[in-house]
């Protein structure tokens, strides 16, 4: 077991996982909810993570936000939300363990008081401009909007992206707001963990004493949806780009499922770094690829294996396509070789290692804890995760490449200069168009081109 | 009488001891310098060569960059990808970051490894091939590197901000070079800027982590014993306190839905003795969440997804400015809230209830700053950049406890200057250039050279 640690379930449901470190005089603070945009329903999309930011807005019992007094404190906070779950952290000098603990349990059990239509249209706001900053006004930063909608049926929940579509967004009311605090906020649907310089007995008394009074609410069903059946799709979206960057996508075997480690190893093996196949091809040998990536994504329901690669100018994207399709029929025929095996052992082996030196935050002890939990059912998992990626043999990842990406049912999406589509692979279809009428908006306003002649993508006009 | 509903009150800051660090320099002049961090089975390794982008040649910018990013595209008896490959068997990699005071080769390994890892990293440092054919391919990522950044605001905001700022002292021309001048260069250049700032450094390589002096010593001798010792360096010129021409530069980003600010001016250095001073008022000014600006335009107004303040405190000098994005329609009134704080903050005294704030998170906090061997590195390295002792980090809990209302006023006084701020807008022009007029300064449409 690579992080020690003691866990107990409160009777309002509460996991407290305790792992105590006592190298330097920091406590860590992880809460989990088990909630995120898979949660949610076209129509209403954007709502997890909105919430997320009214939860620093204030509750009951310090209703004047979340960052004076923790910050006040030493602490540094933040939190997150992505498809499956919202988390929330605080790492704070030891004495103030009890402040960060007490105001996750204020929040959890007493948010709705605090909550006023001035902060939910204010936070409003604020996600429309982080919608703005991270995605809409940044280089190919809709792409991934258009790669999950072509990836996934409109019903399913990973069709749409956790940040929301802008209409959802300016149509979410103060009353949705309340209804999914009351589903999804409440000890049954959370886990707790606290890591660092705290005795473990004082750990759980404090969490007991906190959160115990807390009712635990009604279990959460877990989300379901069909499998998404991999097809072909060819797809072009125009952006403020200098150079074409071509996109295949599959979908795959989720978190912890049988080939999702085999295929974050093959994303390794093909894409990662200078000795990977795609890059001493495309970019040291041949010279037709400037940026190049790849990646298994894990996620709860489902994962989505990706590589995407930029033209080096004066190169086409049918190019890059062949020789990518090319090396992944190599892989799926030939498997690895032994030094990409040796590679892939130590980069794991050294990563586990690396990723025991922080107790908080994002990646941190506490917050891997919490995700072992709330997505197995125990803490303990870190050897079997490790295990799953030094056990796996040369074989094992041939036949995930073999299984899962598929060259002819390949989601293939090429982002071009705006005025440019003759640069995308032939037969491309223009991003918004391919589902006529059930598009997401902005994948829709995004295909009309957010050039000159078109006007804005978005428009800022909330 | 205290109740389960009172909000708990923190105790006394915790002091910070920095690690001894042991000290030795190796026989070529290479200094070394070990930080125990006993917590996890790594180190990490970072080494300071004092020599970066600012040394570029007036007529070459990027050469100091393009010298360094080259090195590891072939060392020794490896080729590109042999080097590559031999890191990442040892479960590390390698990365080259290159400032404008320094170049610095960092890794993280298990400490098993440390050796082999070492041994590599001297390869790289002090035989690197610099043949032709990866100049070539290597220049050419760059080429497109610069081209790909053309069109990401925040490139190109801090590109018009720092050439503006710092107008002809060298820290203008940041790290990258533009196409023109990439264009002239060859091998040769990039092996004769490699015999001029890295054969024979001034180097300080920072060994932080689960490994004492005692046991690498052996190693950096085998490897690096008779590598360093470069002649001092002329210090460059100071970096001007005098400000800007406080114009508008807009870079038009049609359709753009934010724009992208940043308001400032040039700063003093990292060893100035107002720094602990300029990080208390920035702290109430911008320096976090609960900060006064990010407070304004985020948590009252909702016009952006965050905006912050920061001095950045380099050698010879450094700047201070605000950074943030706004969606369009806000762009004019950001800016005017921008300077309208950094005005409050230079003639109001700031509240004693607000300047408590900042000192807490601040001295509270600082701890959190030395918790993994990366941290620790990382501390070390920048006393190497900038000539610190090892008592600075040590000084910090106790010397920001002490600043007072009156010595923010001073420093806000003597460092900000709302009147001579430059003021980059990356955004729509046909949206916002309008509005701009409000206020009241020049606007100057400008193309930043890539």
């Amino acid at each position: 077991m690579r992080v020690p640690f003691q866990k107990q379930t409160l009777a309002n449901g509460l996991d407290v996982i305790v792992h105590e470190s006592r190298h330097v005089p920091l406590v860590a603070v992880s809460v989990w909810y088990h909630v995120g945009s898979k949660n949610e329903r076209r129509g209403r999309t954007g709502l997890a993570h909105l919430f997320e930011h009214l939860m620093f807005e204030g509750s009951a019992h310090q209703p004047r936000g979340y960052f004076e007094p923790l910050q006040q404190a030493g602490a540094s906070l933040n939190g997150s939300t992505s498809t499956d779950r919202t988390n929330y952290w605080e790492v704070v000098p030891r004495d103030a363990a009890r402040l960060a603990l007490w105001m996750e349990a204020d929040r959890m059990g007493w948010l709705l008081p605090a909550l006023t239509d001035a902060r939910f249209e204010t936070q409003r706001g604020v996600v429309l401009n982080e919608r703005r900053q991270s995605y809409e006004n940044r280089p190919y930063g809709l792409a991934q909007f258009a790669i999950l909608d072509a990836l996934f049926p409109a019903a399913h929940p990973y069709s749409w992206p956790t940040i929301g579509e802008p209409d959802d967004l300016r149509a979410a009311s103060i009353d949705d707001a309340r209804a999914f605090f009351a589903r999804y906020y409440h000890p049954g649907n959370a886990s707790v963990a606290v890591a660092g310089d705290i005795a473990a007995p004082d750990a759980f008394a404090l969490v007991e004493e906190l959160f115990g009074e807390i009712p635990g609410g009604e279990a959460v069903p877990p989300v379901t949806a069909a499998e998404p059946v991999p097809a072909a799709r060819r797809l072009v979206l125009e952006d403020q780009v200098e150079l074409p960057r071509l996109y295949l996508a599959w979908t795959t075997p989720g978190l912890f499922h049988p080939g999702d480690a085999e295929l974050d190893l093959v994303a390794d093996a093909l894409g990662n770094g200078r000795t990977s196949r795609l890059y001493s091809r495309l970019i040291h040998d041949q010279r037709i690829a400037t940026e190049l990536a790849a990646a298994q994504t894990s996620r709860e329901l489902v994962g989505t294996f990706q590589i995407l690669a930029t033209a080096a100018p004066g190169r086409t994207l049918a190019e890059l396509r062949d020789a990518i399709l090319e090396e992944v029929i190599r892989f799926r025929d030939g498997g690895p070789n032994e030094a990409e095996l040796e590679r892939g052992r130590a980069q794991a082996e050294a990563a586990f290692v690396f990723r025991t030196q922080t107790l908080g935050g994002f990646g941190g002890k506490a917050d891997q804890l919490n995700a072992y939990n709330v997505y197995t059912g125990s803490p303990d998992y870190f050897d079997q995760d490790l295990a799953r990626y030094v056990g796996a043999s040369g074989e094992d990842l041939r036949a995930a490449a073999a299984r899962w990406l598929d060259p002819d049912r390949v989601v293939e999406l090429s982002v071009v200069p705006a005025g440019r589509p003759e640069l995308a692979l032939e037969g491309s279809v223009p991003v918004g168009a391919a589902r006529a009428g059930t598009a997401p908006a902005s994948a829709a306003r995004a295909g009309s081109g957010p050039g000159p002649a078109a006007g804005t993508p978005d428009g800022g006009r909330s | 009488m205290s109740t389960r509903f009172d909000l708990p009150q923190p105790g006394a800051p915790t002091a910070v001891h920095f690690p001894p660090i042991a000290r030795e320099t190796m026989p070529g002049g290479l200094r070394v310098w070990s930080i125990p961090a006993p917590a996890a089975p790594l180190a990490a390794v970072l080494l300071v060569v004092e020599h970066g982008s600012a040394r570029d040649p007036e007529d070459q910018p990027g050469l100091v960059g393009l010298t360094a990013d080259l090195m590891d595209e072939g060392a020794g008896n490896l080729d590109a990808i042999a080097v590559a490959d031999a890191f990442m068997r040892l479960g590390t990699h390698l990365e080259i970051e290159v400032a404008p005071d320094v170049t610095t080769f960092g890794l993280t390994a298990l400490t098993r490894v440390l050796p082999e890892a070492l041994a590599l990293l001297a390869d790289v440092v002090i035989r690197p091939r610099l043949e032709a054919r990866d100049f070539d391919r290597i220049r050419d990522l760059r080429l497109n590197r610069l081209r790909q950044l053309s069109r990401s605001p925040s490139a190109v905001a801090n590109r018009v901000f720092n050439g503006a700022v710092f107008a002809a002292h060298p820290y203008a021309r940041g790290t990258l070079g533009t196409t023109v001048a990439l264009r002239t260069l060859s091998a040769d250049d990039t092996r004769a800027q490699w015999a001029e700032g890295f054969e024979r450094a001034g180097a300080t390589l920072v060994v932080a982590g689960d490994v004492t002096l005692d046991a690498i010593r052996p190693v950096v001798e085998r490897t690096f014993g008779t590598w360093g010792g470069g002649r001092p360096r002329t210090p460059l010129p100071a970096v001007s306190l005098a400000g800007g021409d406080a114009a508008v530069l807009l870079v038009d980003r049609p359709g753009a839905s934010q724009s992208e600010l940043r308001v400032g001016h040039s700063g003093p250095p990292r060893r100035t003795e107002a720094y602990f001073t300029l990080l208390t008022l920035n702290a109430v000014l911008g320096g976090q969440f609960s900060s006064r600006i990010n407070r304004n335009l985020r948590e009252t107004r909702g016009v952006t997804y965050g905006a912050r303040t920061a001095f950045e405190f380099r050698r010879a000098g450094g700047s201070f400015g605000c950074d943030t994005s706004v969606q369009s329609d806000a762009t004019a009134d950001a800016i005017a809230e921008i300077l309208r704080e950094f005005e409050t903050i230079r003639s109001e005294p700031v509240g004693e209830d607000e300047l408590a704030l900042a000192r807490s998170s601040l001295t509270r906090g600082y701890v959190r700053n030395f918790e993994t061997a990366v941290q620790l590195g990382r501390a070390g390295a920048q006393l190497a950049v900038h000539d610190l002792g090892s008592e600075t980090y040590d000084d910090f809990v106790p010397i920001v406890g002490r600043q007072r209302t009156a010595d923010l006023a001073a420093a806000a006084h003597a460092y900000l200057q709302p009147d001579r701020s430059t003021i980059v807008v990356v955004g729509d022009r046909e949206t916002i250039q309008p509005s701009l007029a409000a206020l009241g300064r020049p606007v100057r449409v400008v193309t930043p050279e890539f």
